[in-house]
């Protein structure tokens, strides 16, 4: 795996609505920017040789690193892959959509649910939304939520950009009533 | 009305503390909404340390001058915010690069929303009170470079840095790609700080020492 780069996002907001939030809430993000493992091969039928070279040593990587970007317990999480414009989507679904990959987040966090994605194709510099779920109960109203993440210079035609986000709380001024009330 | 026209100034020491933790107070007392830290790192080969860390650290305020006139005296806030900002920030950026001494290079920048005017950004950054600040805590003598802006939310600004204490060290001047997401609101301030642990990658445009005499002289006979 050649890593050209990794991002670290750390947002704090004390202030919703015009109203204080306390203690700050917390979202951080990690991202590495790789070259495609299928890149130059043409359509690649079987894409599990790829997977396996990369997507539990990225898991791996980038797993620990987000949950000390924190600094909190992680209540919500989610994970993004966004691929160059010569590879196909199916590339950043084959490293995040399997249990390689998540399982490491998983493991770090103390989650037991599926990770919410954002697959899309984008140029360098294109804006992504990631969407984040409570980490052992996706239907907790409270933590649905998404993050917005801007790379510059990523990823370039034959990179795909991959990323974790961690959250360690729902939204600020969250005020929804649970699912479990509404009839 | 702000903050200080109805309640008795409090005093904080933020001389000793960090202000990565339990900033909620002092971030309220200065329209503090968020403050967002990216840290760019280029890995070298085989575990050891980054290469070169580029951060930045983005708070987003509310404009304490809405509604004022162009007449109107920005002193008073611009040393009451102005120190605060400079802490938050460089608390971070030092968090993110492992301390002042890693920092080789920095830069600053303000964008004001659109209800405000170019100049409350400025005052919130070329001030001794930012910029005294910024510089002391990242262990620099330079002047800080800058970059400044009327903007809506959602754009990017691009963040000049060069060198903390040899402005004109070449191969330092770089700039970074700051996203402002949802930020400012028209009646918001981003105000940015940003370093380098390095120069550009692969520097290799000379220097001043280097450099040969150039004139308009050579476009007398230019081989192309």
């Amino acid at each position: 795996m050649n890593i050209r780069k990794i991002i670290t996002i750390v947002e704090e907001v004390v202030a919703e609505g015009g109203r204080p939030v306390e203690p700050a809430a917390r979202i951080a993000v990690v991202a590495a920017v790789i070259d495609n493992p299928w890149h130059g091969h043409g359509f690649v039928d079987d894409l599990s040789d790829g997977i396996e070279r990369t997507a539990s040593e990225l898991g791996a990587l980038l797993a620990p690193r987000v949950v000390e970007a924190l600094g909190s317990p992680v209540e919500a999480y989610g994970k993004a892959a966004i691929v160059g414009t010569d590879g196909e989507i199916e590339h950043g679904s084959a490293l995040i959509h399997t249990l390689k990959f998540g399982d490491h987040f998983r493991t770090a966090a103390r989650a037991t649910t599926l990770l919410p994605a954002v697959e899309k194709r984008a140029v360098a510099g294109a804006v992504f939304d990631v969407p984040l779920k409570h980490i052992t109960d996706a239907t907790i109203r409270s933590h649905h939520q998404s993050v917005e993440v801007r790379i510059p210079d990523a990823p370039h035609p034959h990179e795909i950009v991959v990323g974790l986000v961690a959250a360690a709380q729902g939204r600020p001024q969250q005020r929804l009533a649970p699912l479990s009330t509404e009839q | 009305m702000t903050a200080t026209d109805t309640l008795a100034p409090r005093s904080f020491e933020l001389f000793e503390r960090s202000t990565l933790r339990e900033f909620e107070e002092i971030g309220a007392l200065i329209g503090l909404r968020s403050i967002i830290t990216s840290t760019e790192e280029l890995p070298s080969a085989g575990g050891e340390p980054a290469l070169i860390l580029r951060a930045s650290a983005v708070a987003v305020i509310a404009n304490p001058w809405i509604g004022t006139s162009t007449e109107f005296d920005l002193q008073p806030e611009t040393v009451r915010i102005a120190p605060v900002l400079a802490k938050l920030l460089t608390d971070r950026l030092l968090d993110a690069v492992g301390g002042a001494q890693r920092v080789e290079a920095f830069g600053k920048a303000a964008v004001v929303g659109l209800d405000g005017e170019l100049e409350h950004a400025g005052a919130l950054i070329h001030t001794p009170y930012f910029g005294n600040l910024v510089r002391e805590a990242l262990g620099g003598t330079s002047i800080l470079c800058f970059a400044d802006g009327r903007a809506a939310p959602g754009g990017n600004i691009r963040v000049p840095l060069w060198h903390k204490t040899a402005a004109s060290t070449r191969s330092h001047y770089q700039s970074l790609d700051v996203s402002l997401r949802d930020a400012p609101h028209t009646d918001e301030i981003a105000v940015i700080a940003a370093v380098s642990t390095g120069p550009r990658p692969h520097a290799r445009i000379g220097d001043r020492a280097t450099d040969l005499p150039v004139t308009s002289e050579i476009l007398k006979g230019i081989a192309l």
